[in-house]
């Protein structure tokens, strides 16, 4: 079985002690979000973007869409951050899951292209016909956002 | 005593919503934008959670009726747009919608 869950990518771990990955909303990295088929195999282990298996089809284009990120907030004793639900319109996709990751890392102390944040796993393969692909963001909150850290 | 530690939370199951032949409805994206407004958890106190999902309901149609309002007022703009392109017989079919 190709997804095997949801994963926060243990390189993206440790590139956040290097200070790679800026999650500001006006100045910060850019982040994508790319869709892959059943057949890609991301997990934990993951460390960039790779467009093997990735989905393909009507109004999708390799390496996915660009991420519209909210600015990071803490709540309690938990900091966490969100993004804005990504919209494929008018799109023929099929897609399993998805791999967040970061076309802008800061490199100064480690050396990045792509690399991984987040693996999604749809749980079964999602499809849209002539319609829309809607990937939606759980509530930005101390309980259930995106990603979290406490 | 253990050293403070920092943890990277279980990330939740993201939804994903999709149609065919068609876009979202108005009531379907307002349905999704209430939720998001307002996250209601299993084990709020029954009299909290009872209040939120009436809040939530009133939320929702307000909601549902701007959206459609907006969806309206778009129209009237592509359709002006179209007109005045000189595309007569597109513009009254995106009105007829």
């Amino acid at each position: 079985m190709a997804f095997s869950g949801n994963y926060m990518c243990t390189s993206f771990k440790k590139e956040l002690l290097y200070g790679a990955h800026d999650f500001d909303a006006s100045s910060g990295d850019t982040f994508k979000i790319a869709l892959y088929t059943s057949s890609a195999t991301l997990t934990a282990a993951t460390t960039a973007y790779s467009a093997t298996n990735e989905s393909s089809g009507t109004g999708y284009t390799a390496g996915g869409g660009t991420l519209t990120p909210v600015d990071p907030t803490a709540s309690g004793t938990t900091a966490l951050t969100d993004f804005a639900d990504e919209t494929w319109t008018s799109a023929t996709i099929t897609a399993r899951g998805a791999l967040i990751y970061n076309t802008t890392p800061n490199t100064t102390s480690i050396a990045l292209t792509n690399p991984a944040v987040i693996v999604l796993d749809f749980g079964a393969d999602k499809i849209a016909t002539a319609g829309d692909f809607t990937v939606v963001f759980p509530t930005a909150d101390a309980s259930n956002a995106i990603i979290r850290i406490a | 005593m253990s050293a403070p530690a920092l943890e990277a939370l279980p990330i939740w199951k993201v939804d994903v919503h999709t149609t065919s032949g068609r876009g979202f409805t108005p009531e379907e994206l307002a349905e999704r934008c209430a939720k998001k407004i307002i996250a209601i958890s299993d084990d709020a106190n029954p009299a909290i959670r009872a209040q939120a999902h009436a809040f939530r309901g009133q939320l929702l149609k307000t909601l549902e009726f701007y959206m459609r309002e907006a969806v309206k007022s778009d129209r009237t703009t592509v359709y002006n747009a179209l007109t005045d392109a000189g595309q007569t017989d597109l513009a009254k079919l995106i009105r007829r919608l």
